[in-house]
């Protein structure tokens, strides 16, 4: 009896885990810049008016509780997905990326709210008059806390270790344009770089490590050493206390940290909890064991949003959803026919199931969390009878009459994937029934992602069309989307390309001022928009839900944690 | 294995040592298959461990490399070879997306799901044998109708749903108690003395144990009640009643020792359920067990903690189920060691 019993058990839980799937954990990175030396000062006071904008937003509880009473206490924050590690040579997700750069770590710079490079560990910089070599001056008051010194010396050694090929770095684009490196003093180090948009971005999302610990770890076995899971050592206005596996990571006030920096947190204790379960979350922020929800389900949002003792938020995410076409099959090989899904989908039903208030319909890839963002472009309308009127040109004609419509006897049906996830459940109904409606027939199918990325990214393409939201980067480098020389990479899935737009997405990769930039983002977008490669869905926006005693959070694209310092709690909601 | 290991087993002794011995071999090729069928099941299923980094910021060259590390370039049969002889010298690996190595993983969420089981485990068989007894002895009568209603509503909820139930309950109506619904200790946890530190993981056990354990004990609970009936109709509680007994002792030294025998059997059949059923409930109550480590991994594809977690559930469950089979001999009061 031991026998099939214990195999039975065993092997059905695999299969039965095997076929369902929570939805893909977000992936990350948000932010990016402005990069030149003359920022510097505008830097400053771009920092001062964020952080009376802060001050600013929390007036009313300023006026009763003064600066000193605010400090104390300990803040609980709670996502769905862990953070995996601190170390940030390999880290991906969006939570581990934020408690890096604004928690445990310091970086080198940091992004002002339009993600434009602000002094941090560097308090200033100056770039050569030919463009070639930039040097960093750093601060010298900030210390590993072990109580080693940060010096120039970290700062080249994460470079050094970034650009190492045995690194698995996920964003080795942030340092392509990153030569070599010089340690000039013990405050002083110089690179030599070439030209490049978002120069400086890279050192604001990727935070310092240090070389006195991790100096004599071969490059290879970095991704897997316990500084990033068991004992990690930061510089950053949080200590690291204690991790428990799966279940929280516990920071401390560092008191130590610069005063001109923002000196000690507010909080003693900054604890970060994974709740996975939505509705558990909520009941744990209900009953107070929690004082803030970093993304919330926006259907849960809108009920905690009437709880009173309760503030939900809300701020524009680096993150859109789409359906992509994949224009190597038919009917995706005509323009006509995307345009006309595209003009056939009720894209502004689909924000309200699926995201409620907390999004809007998008047009193309740059969304409202990007200060390239152009609010007056326009998309798609819903605008069922120009489909209808688009598919009749092209040939498509229901000429059996069954509500399908063909082109040379060949119906106008196709398989739609995604992951299921509830979203993608509502979205892939909506999109049947309004495609229905003009006459395409939309076979729906749920694949959990790790055997869907496969489908979509493989050189044979076996997909139709497919569903997925994700996380896009600052620095705006599309080029593995579109690109005709990357054809048969795996990010090019939908097999559309077109010369002008690759020369646009090269320049956008070099041009340094803004408007430039701005410019180029335009055509970018009306050459998308004009293919309709993919079908743009939504925009995203991240959903705070927060104790109202938990004051000073103030979110934007640059993440959740961006402020984090900036926090405090009212006396009487410490636990 | 049957009757006749068992028969084997109550003589005590070097016989009970020897039969020990013989069913641990007896496990080992079981252990063999249970692997190798979860190796193929998991590397044969569509998947690509690096899917969960499916990102376009991500270059394709980096996640080559990943599969180069991670020895996926590899033809399956290497794959297998490579594993298990790194297991069989005690390397589990290293687990793709936790970045540590599986053995230290799943040394962090072993004991807590062994506590939360455990718990369960006593709820299952403590609150069922005590409830379908009283059943047995209260038969027909109103307290038995109503114990019968409620057993059966509870034996047919899925354990997630009983879980969300009591997290809703819990954090409105019945607030007041302050149960935690989330995770297995309070943020405060670290700087509480010895003695809050075990109530504080106490008062985090409640409502997960309960909702693993309330609907098999329900299942126990009539599973008792009829072996209790049946046993409270024997000829020798006629006679123990005849001789005079008291009632209480009637029924506890002979008729519950006597129904309790089939009873623990159960054990082994509800082993594996309650290893499956943690799997979910740790998921609804955060609790940072294997059932979250073997949620996640499988959805991730991370084979090195899959194989050493499976590898481990499946250990579980056979040693579990010869305790099963030892207990059965143990509680038999025909059998005495001498």
């Amino acid at each position: 009896m031991t026998g099939p019993s214990a195999l039975w058990s065993v092997t059905l839980s695999v299969l039965f885990l095997a076929a369902c799937d929570a939805g893909p954990p977000r992936r990350a990175d948000t932010g990016s810049a402005r990069d030149s030396a003359s920022v510097e000062q505008a830097g400053r006071i771009a920092a001062e008016a964020y952080r009376e904008a802060v001050v600013a937003a929390d007036s009313a509880a300023h006026e009763k509780i003064s600066e000193s009473n605010r400090y104390g206490g300990t803040i609980v924050v709670a996502g769905r997905n862990d953070v995996l590690t601190l170390n940030p040579l390999v880290s991906t997700d969006i939570e581990s990326v934020q408690h890096q750069a604004h928690v445990l770590f310091t970086t080198l710079v940091r992004s002002g709210p339009e993600f434009e490079s602000l002094p941090y560990l560097a308090r200033e910089w100056t770039i050569d008059p030919e463009g070639d070599r930039i040097t960093f001056h750093l601060r010298d008051d900030v210390y590993w806390h072990d109580g080693v010194p940060v010096t120039a010396r970290d700062v080249a050694f994460t470079w050094q270790r970034v650009v190492d090929p045995e690194v698995p770095f996920f964003n080795p684009a942030y340092f392509d344009a990153w030569e070599a490196v010089e340690v000039l003093d013990e405050h002083t180090v110089r690179f030599t770089v070439r030209p490049r948009s978002n120069l400086l971005y890279g050192w604001a999302v990727t935070a310092i490590i240090p070389e006195h610990i991790l100096g004599d770890v071969p490059p290879s076995e970095l991704a897997d050493h316990p500084f990033g899971t068991v004992n990690p050592v930061g510089s950053g206005p949080f200590r690291f206390v204690e991790r428990i596996p799966g279940d929280r990571w516990v920071f401390e006030a560092n008191p130590d940290f610069p005063e001109d920096l923002g000196g000690r947190p507010y909080a003693d204790r900054l604890v970060y909890r994974q709740i996975p379960d939505d509705a558990v979350a909520d009941a744990a922020l209900r009953t107070g064991e929690i004082d803030l929800i970093v993304d919330a389900n926006p259907a849960s949002a809108q009920r905690l949003s009437a709880d009173s003792t309760l503030v939900v938020t809300s701020f524009p995410a680096a993150e859109y959803a789409l359906i992509a076409w994949n224009t190597r099959r038919d009917p995706f090989t005509d323009p006509s026919v995307r345009r006309a899904l595209t003009l056939a989908m009720d894209r502004e039903s689909i924000v309200d199931v699926v995201r409620g208030p907390y999004g809007s319909v998008s047009a193309g890839p740059v969304g409202p969390w990007h200060w390239t963002y152009d609010p007056a472009w326009e998309p798609f309308p819903f605008a069922p009878d120009s489909a209808r009127a688009l598919l009749e040109q092209s040939g498509w004609t229901d000429e059996d009459g069954d509500g399908v419509r063909e082109n040379r006897g060949v119906p106008l049906r196709f398989e739609l994937f995604f992951t299921p996830r509830q979203a993608w459940m509502d979205v892939s109904t909506i999109v049947q029934a309004n495609l229905a409606d003009v006459g395409a027939a939309v076979e729906p199918r749920a694949r959990e992602q790790a055997s869907l990325v496969p489908m979509v990214t493989s050189p044979d393409r076996r997909f139709d069309a497919f569903l997925v939201s994700w996380a896009r980067d600052v620095p705006l480098d599309d080029r593995d989307l579109w690109a005709c020389d990357r054809v048969d990479d795996p990010m090019q899935f939908t097999g559309w390309c077109h010369p002008e737009l690759d020369a646009v997405l090269d320049s956008m990769q070099f041009v340094s001022d803004r408007e430039s930039l701005r410019r180029l983002t335009r055509r970018y977008e009306t050459l998308v928009a004009d293919a309709q490669p993919y079908t743009f869905l939504y925009n995203v926006e991240t959903v705070l839900a927060r104790r109202a005693g938990l004051r000073g959070v103030s979110a934007d694209a640059r993440g959740a944690w961006a402020s984090v310092t900036e926090w405090w709690l009212d006396p009487e909601a410490r636990r | 294995m049957g009757i006749s290991d068992r028969v084997v087993a109550r003589s005590g002794g070097p016989t009970l040592i020897r039969y020990l011995g013989r069913r641990a071999l007896q496990a080992i090729p079981l252990l063999i298959g249970i692997v190798t069928l979860i190796f193929l099941i998991l590397h044969l299923a569509p998947g690509d461990p690096t899917a969960v980094w499916f990102n376009p910021n991500i270059p394709p060259e980096v996640l080559d490399r990943m599969r180069v590390n991670m020895g996926l370039d590899q033809p399956l049969h290497v794959q297998y070879l490579r594993w298990v002889k790194a297991f069989l010298s005690g390397d589990f690996g290293y687990s793709y997306t936790q970045f540590r190595p599986v053995r230290d993983v799943i040394g962090d969420a072993l004991p807590n799901t062994l506590l939360l089981s455990g718990t369960s485990l006593l709820v299952i068989f403590g609150v069922g044998c005590a409830v379908g007894s009283v059943q047995a002895v209260r038969h027909y009568g109103l307290t038995d109708s109503l114990l019968t209603f409620v057993t059966l509503f509870l034996y047919s909820m899925p354990g997630f749903w009983l879980g969300l139930m009591l997290i809703l309950v819990a954090s409105t109506s019945l607030s007041w108690l302050g149960l935690p619904v989330s995770g297995m200790t309070s943020v405060d946890h670290s700087l509480l003395g010895p003695f809050r530190k075990f109530t504080d993981v106490a008062q985090h056990l409640v409502l997960p144990t309960i909702a693993l354990g309330l609907a098999s004990a329900a299942g126990v609970a009539r599973y008792m009640r009829g072996e209790m009936l049946e046993v409270i109709q024997q000829d020798y509680i006629r006679t123990a009643r005849a001789k005079g007994l008291p009632e209480r002792t009637v029924i506890l030294r002979h008729a519950l020792r006597n129904a309790l025998i089939p009873v623990v059997s159960l054990l082994g059949l509800y082993l594996p359920l309650l290893f499956g059923g943690a799997l979910v409930i740790e998921v609804v109550f955060s609790w940072p067990g294997m059932g979250r480590l073997m949620y996640d991994g499988i959805l991730a594809r991370d084979y090195p903690l899959v194989m050493a977690a499976s590898f481990l559930f499946a250990v579980l469950v056979v040693v579990g189920n010869l305790i099963a089979d030892l207990l059965y001999a143990f509680v038999d009061p025909r059998i005495r060691y001498e």
